[in-house]
């Protein structure tokens, strides 16, 4: 009974980790090797290609709009929604108690696919049935809307259609967090004569670090799943305005039969990701423990 | 930061609370509307908000068209189905890392929750192959699946968290009495740990049933749940609004309502333990 004490534990924490780690490192390590091959339809293991798709694919001019694209929507979602969520928070936090209903109908967005909601988005950005429409019936004549026409606008439809999604759950994450600053450092403060301002940027925010680091990273992963967002949206139209590095890879292995590079795509977005966020969660949760 | 505010302060803020959270609520109602409303009204000018003739005929005509039954029973069983099974595998896991942590506890913790930030597509190709190898293709259980793998980092951190929170005196409380490791399990944990069993299963069922990237690359007309049902309308430009609407009413009453009724929990999930 005492060996079963001592490495039940063990055990029971083994399925997760072997499942984990064959859904990770074991199908990243084949799409690694694929990436080497000449493969175009089907996957090829004898003839070896070396570095050359890795070439193509990033002077790909599909690619490099692929790239920008994710840089503008990672920075602007992932700022927007802290910025609004914040401002939200704290001009809440202060007067009335966003409880019940009304904190859920803030997350719901949250709750539901994109998939779904997009629909109701394609028809508010729509320049012919949607805003611009109802601005000019109201009497706005020059009002424009039609950025989702545009090939240069578009990818920021997809941000503002995110930003929607998400803020409200920011929101929540800040006010919870708001409700935990040290209310005895807080009258201190006002004691010695600090003023509202300086209070928000020298003592609250600060004490919001853990709520920070929570919010980026649950954005910053659906950053990264925001293929969901460019299909329910755009398609990654107009022309391939809207590509993200997820619709190439997908377009490339399953549409155009060029799996190599498709692959090649993957890993260096793997790559990517990993340069810009493993050093981050580093870093913060190193001071955390 | 409670502060004495003056009722009129009060007020407004409760209406510019109340009005950000109808812009919110736009999309989604605006969706619930259109359903209601035949193709003309749907796109008529100026855009009808409430009076028109309410109509279900969409409904009908979704029905009848793409049989939206079996979309709505796949997604239930994609979604109830790996919830179940990543619950399985999960709590043997968290029960582990929060009652016996050891030295390495965090970094494992770490290290699964870090696997959700890397890019699926990088494990697309892999998986579709073993599901085209398996034929596993546009099948419920090869879904199922997937579904689980994606999320058990998840289910195993949610899981932590709320296991964390059992006070362990009572543990060993028992374990002083003479329990067993299986009574202790059956009777003292166990009715501990299902209120976050509980929250745990409503996310990740919520996870998988708006999952989108995995069952739009994996399934066809067999499986496919309700988000590749919707994503297989072409744009709605047009003719299909209403009825597009109609369907994607129907993919996202059963989330709102289960929220509705949840709502502690929803919010508790959502944010990943953070706001209780």
């Amino acid at each position: 009974m005492r060996l079963l004490r001592n490495y039940v534990p063990q055990l029971t924490l083994l399925p997760s980790l072997i499942l984990v780690a064959i859904t990770v490192y074991g199908f990243i390590a084949l799409t690694m090797v694929l990436s080497l091959t000449r493969s175009k339809m089907l996957p090829r293991f004898d003839r070896w290609e070396g570095f050359s798709n890795y070439l193509k694919v990033w002077n790909h001019p599909r690619w490099e709009v692929a790239l920008e694209n994710f840089a503008i929507f990672g920075i602007l979602y992932i700022g927007g929604t802290l910025l609004i969520g914040l401002v939200l928070a704290i001009f809440l936090d202060q007067r009335i108690r966003i409880e019940g209903s009304l904190r859920t109908i803030y997350l719901y967005p949250m709750a539901l696919s994109f998939i779904v909601t997009g629909v109701a988005w394609q028809w508010i950005m729509s320049p012919d049935l949607g805003l611009e429409r109802a601005f000019h019936i109201w009497g706005w004549e020059s009002f424009r809307f039609d950025w989702i026409k545009q090939s240069d606008l578009a990818i920021y439809c997809v941000v503002i259609a995110g930003v929607w999604q998400a803020s409200g759950f920011v929101m929540a994450l800040f006010l919870a967090a708001l409700r935990g600053v040290n209310q005895e450092i807080l009258s201190a403060a006002r004691m010695d004569g600090a003023s509202g301002p300086s209070i928000y940027w020298h003592i609250i925010i600060p004490a919001l670090r853990p709520a920070f680091l929570t919010a980026i990273v649950v954005q910053g992963h659906l950053a990264i799943k925001s293929y969901d967002l460019v299909v329910a949206l755009t398609r990654g139209g107009p022309g391939f305005s809207t590509e993200l590095p997820s619709t190439f890879m997908y377009e490339f292995t399953f549409s155009r039969n060029e799996m190599a590079l498709g692959a090649s795509s993957a890993v260096m977005m793997l790559v990517l990701v990993m340069v810009l966020i493993v050093p981050y969660l580093y870093s913060e949760l190193r001071n955390e423990r | 930061m409670a502060r004495a505010v003056t009722t009129r302060r009060k007020i407004l803020t409760t209406a510019v609370a109340w009005t950000i959270g109808l812009l919110i609520f736009f999309p989604i109602y605006w969706t619930i509307l259109t359903s209601f409303k035949s193709e003309a009204q749907a796109i008529n000018d100026p855009p009808l908000f409430f009076f028109f003739d309410w109509t279900l005929e969409n409904y009908s005509v979704v029905q009848d068209r793409s049989d939206y039954m079996r979309f709505l029973w796949n997604s239930v069983i994609l979604a109830g189905g790996s919830t179940i099974i990543g619950v399985l595998v999960g709590v043997p896991a968290a029960w582990s890392m929060a009652f016996v942590p050891s030295k390495r506890t965090k970094d494992i913790l770490l290290w699964m929750l870090s696997t959700k930030m890397l890019p699926a597509v990088g494990v697309l190709y892999p998986i579709s192959l073993l599901f085209v190898q398996f034929g596993l293709l546009d099948t419920r259980i090869g879904l199922i699946m997937v579904l689980m793998l994606i999320n058990l980092p998840i289910i195993v951190w949610m899981l932590y968290t709320y296991f964390k929170e059992i006070p362990v005196d009572i543990l060993e409380a028992a374990r002083m009495d003479g329990a067993s490791l299986r009574q202790e399990i059956l009777f003292v944990l166990t009715p501990m740990a299902v209120p976050g069993i509980a929250s745990t299963m409503l996310l990740n069922f919520i996870l998988a049933w708006n999952e989108a990237f995995w069952t739009l690359n994996l399934t066809a007309a067999n499986a496919g749940p309700l988000t590749a049902f919707i994503a297989s309308y072409s744009s709605p430009e047009g003719l299909f609004f209403a009825k597009l609407s109609a369907a994607s009413t129907m993919a996202i009453a059963p989330i709102l309502i289960l929220g509705w009724f949840s709502q502690k929990q929803l919010v508790r999930g959502l944010t990943f333990g953070a706001v209780k």
